[in-house]
């Protein structure tokens, strides 16, 4: 793989892992309110009221897609260059909340978002791999 | 009692993240991304006991991240729990071997405060 395809193979999985993560979390928010109120009684029904919720299993997925997305981003790159990176989803998500369901941004949230990206743009510039070796081919 | 639960918290889905990524050094580089691929690496997430240990990690997490919100305000929670990029990016040198340098430092701690201040 050629040194541009591997700055596209960075780019495309971190905006994987914000998107997954990001929708995937929402999803689950919904569906969770739309959910009546647990009662340990009504397990049965509140499992099959769960499993017939398409905005909870929705988000399942994209979970599931968000994590098995990362443990590959981990044959080739540095968990410490990972979790900063796709920390923009919180500043994503603060963005999304405030166009979509009018939430005030505060002071202190703008702070924190400025603070996360300029912490993204920090970690983007530094190389993606470290160890001493390069990452092990894949057995084929 | 909020205490030990961020605790719990904490250190559950830094063990989570760390034996996850250490299991993923032994499948090699993805260059590829085709079905058969594909296959062969939900075979080895599933059968990899570092990775399945990750997985259960990250369960208990969630499931202590639960006991955090009905013993603590989300507005202590969440921003409590940013504290773990700074533990994850410390063993990330330690126990998974990476060079941290100094500007990647300054990133993670930026990332770390803005997650802070985002969610309280």
């Amino acid at each position: 793989m050629s040194p541009a395809g591997h700055r596209l193979r960075n780019v495309v999985f971190i905006a994987l892992l914000v998107v997954t993560n990001t929708l995937g979390n929402l999803f689950v928010a919904f569906g969770m309110d739309a959910m009546p109120q647990f009662h340990p009684g009504q397990l049965i029904r509140y499992s099959a009221a769960i499993l017939t919720n398409f905005w909870f299993l929705g988000g399942m997925a994209l979970l599931i897609l968000w994590m098995i997305a990362q443990l590959s981003m981990f044959t080739w790159a540095d968990l410490s260059y990972v979790l900063p990176m796709t920390a923009s989803s919180y500043a994503f998500t603060a963005i999304l909340g405030k166009f979509f369901l009018d939430e005030r941004i505060s002071a202190a949230r703008w702070a924190g978002i400025a603070l996360i990206s300029v912490g993204v743009i920090l970690v983007a510039e530094t190389p993606s791999w470290t160890h001493a070796a390069p990452p092990p081919e894949e057995h084929t | 009692m909020k205490w030990v639960w961020l605790a719990v918290t904490v250190l559950t889905s830094t063990a989570g993240d760390l034996v996850s990524a250490k299991g993923m050094l032994g499948h090699g580089e993805m260059e590829q991304f085709g079905p058969r691929r594909i296959v062969r690496l939900l075979r080895y997430i599933a059968t990899h006991p570092l990775i399945v240990a990750g997985i259960l990690f990250d369960a208990l997490s969630f499931l202590s991240f639960l006991a955090l919100l009905s013993t603590a305000e989300l507005s202590f929670a969440v921003p409590a729990t940013a504290v773990s990029y700074i533990l994850k990016t410390a063993l990330s040198h330690s126990y998974l071997g990476e060079r941290v340098s100094t500007r990647r430092w300054i990133g993670a701690a930026c990332v770390a405060i803005g997650v802070y201040l985002i969610a309280l």
